[in-house]
């Protein structure tokens, strides 16, 4: 088993509206979308941007898409002009979602 | 011939007008709508005419109409847009200056009228109406009287009826960005206002077109090395028949169209899935394919639709206190460690002076102030940063707050750790716009329909 980084096996982006922020995250090959489904589970999304998103995460499967659409809410920093962050629109909430750390079979070539 | 083609002309106010130009020169279009209308745009639009009554619309349309709209005319590619913002009239009026000018006789522009419901507020207040916020924060008494704009998110309904009118240009203000496309595809197909499969066809194609250039590559994770002349870069186009819908670009410009730049857009700000929310109907994409159909063509397939909720999405713009970032350059050795020991400096004399403040944002440009507590910080690689950028962000009530700190930052030039230096001049304190989200019920929207010709 290898720590991966989940932009090695996923591509995404992330949008806003208010202070919600919404990665949509693609399976590069259909054959890892079960593998994320298992890794990448609400729960642990939330647990890793810890107090960079203070509401709700929602996890939406596509698996027509071999996608995924998670809803973050309170996680822009107030949203709208109330964000001091640098990146108040969430652009870069995509790569940091990506970034994320996930278990990966050695077999699974 | 039993299809309609569209191009997306702008993703945002202040896009490059490149595409749409290209577009409108080179594809076969019986359509370009331009989407200029972001969340925060109208409010920034209505505190701009109060400063000065001619502005409060998307001035950059005027230039893009200038460089193409003529030649639009000429070929009947209709042009549809929300760039009135919250000066409709200031719009349509710049755009007849340029069809007089250019001698477009003719010229039908259609325009919608009746979105703003800021002066509305409190007669709906005493008809019942809540105002509940739809995110569940806050109590709408505390920010009644600081709001600058309320305008209601409406669908195709007066934009198909300026079109059936005959309007070779229809600006409007609030109408949804998707809304701009839906309306020519139901003029020209022919669909019910009750036909949810088809409306949600329409809303996807507007979906998948309303950002621009972020449809046809920009912006693209998956591989956006291997995007073909980024510098002119098309924005993507639909084209709708009553059995297929496919994506695809203008020809000889730059860009990708393919199955993953079209699924980054297609779940791009969409919440569930199966439940994407418009005035228009209720779409759902939960099993939605998307299909490699040709160089630079998409098919997209079983989008299905619902019937359209019965309240509107009305978003209110209010003042919310001021806000400031002031900014620092350090340089290697310790370029980090002397960023902090400023960021101390700055927020002990802060405490001194007694700032008040409602948030407070201390992050360094360079290390983590994109990916804020995810990103990794690796303490040896820290040691030698080459460099790295101080910023101190604070929100306050009143602007007198925010004012103690914006001197604070040029001094530590001189009288704090070494090599720090001060760029762009001094920070300029921005007024923070708050949003209220809200549902409204459709009878409380007045949208009127006008048609103004060019004799």
């Amino acid at each position: 088993m290898a720590k991966i980084y989940l932009n090695q096996i996923a591509h995404g982006r992330s949008g806003d509206k208010g202070d919600t922020s919404n990665v949509c995250v693609f399976a590069k090959d259909p054959k890892d979308y079960e593998l994320i489904k298992q890794q990448v589970t609400p729960e642990k999304v939330k647990a890793y941007f810890g107090d960079m998103v203070k509401g709700e995460v929602t996890r939406y499967e596509v698996p027509s898409l071999n996608g995924f659409n998670f809803v973050m809410k309170h996680a822009l920093g107030g949203g709208a002009t109330h964000s001091l962050r640098l990146d108040s629109l969430g652009k870069s909430m995509g790569s940091a979602f990506l970034r994320m750390k996930i278990d990966y079979p050695d077999d699974a070539e | 011939m039993d299809k309609v083609i569209i191009g997306g002309g702008q993703g945002f106010w202040g896009d490059s007008n490149d595409a749409a130009i290209h577009m409108v020169h080179t594809a076969p279009l019986d359509y370009m709508a331009c989407d200029y209308l972001a969340e925060l745009t109208l409010s920034i639009m209505a505190r701009q005419k109060i400063k000065n009554p001619a502005a409060g619309f998307a001035r950059d349309f005027l230039g893009l109409y200038k460089a193409c709209g003529e030649e639009a005319f000429r070929k009947n590619i209709g042009i549809l847009t929300n760039a009135g913002g919250m000066n409709i009239e200031g719009c349509v009026d710049g755009i007849r200056q340029i069809a007089e000018e250019k001698g477009m006789h003719g010229l039908k522009i259609g325009y919608v009228t009746g979105d703003d419901l800021t002066a509305d507020i409190p007669r709906l207040l005493a008809e019942g109406v809540d105002f509940k916020n739809i995110d569940d924060v806050g109590d709408f008494n505390e920010i009644k009287d600081k709001i600058f704009n309320a305008n209601v998110y409406f669908g195709h309904e007066p934009t198909l009826a300026c079109l059936e009118q005959g309007a070779n240009v229809v600006i409007t203000g609030r109408s949804t960005d998707s809304a701009l496309f839906l309306a020519p595809c139901m003029h020209k197909m022919g669909w019910a206002p009750n036909d949810w499969n088809n409306l949600a066809r329409g809303i996807m194609a507007g979906h998948l077109l309303e950002c621009g250039g972020q449809g046809a590559g920009g912006n693209y994770d998956y591989g956006w090395r291997d995007v073909p002349r980024m510098d002119e870069l098309g924005f993507p186009i639909a084209e709708l028949t009553p059995d297929t819908f496919t994506i695809t670009k203008a020809p000889d410009c730059g860009g990708i169209i393919c199955e993953q730049s079209c699924k980054e857009q297609f779940l791009y700000e969409v919440h569930d899935p199966a439940n994407y929310i418009t005035p228009d109907v209720v779409v759902d994409i939960s099993n939605a394919t998307l299909t490699q159909n040709g160089e630079n063509r998409v098919l997209v397939g079983n989008v299905k639709g619902k019937p359209r909720p019965d309240t509107l999405k009305l978003s209110i713009g209010y003042h919310a206190g001021f806000k400031v970032a002031g900014m620092l350059s350090f340089a290697w050795p310790d370029a980090y460690e002397k960023a902090q020991y400023a960021a101390e400096i700055i927020m002990k004399k802060m405490k001194r002076k007694g700032l008040q403040y409602e948030d407070i944002r201390i992050d360094y440009i360079g290390l983590n102030a994109l990916h804020l507590d995810v990103a990794e910080i690796d303490p040896k690689e820290v040691k030698d940063l080459n460099e790295v950028v101080l910023r101190i962000a604070i929100r306050t009530k009143t602007k007198e707050e925010c004012a103690k700190i914006v001197p604070e930052f040029a001094p530590l030039q001189l009288n704090g750790p070494p090599g720090a230096s001060f760029f762009g001049g001094r920070a300029h304190i921005q007024e923070v716009i708050g949003l209220w989200p809200t549902l409204i019920p459709r009878d409380a929207l007045h949208l009127k329909s006008n048609i103004l010709e060019i004799k």
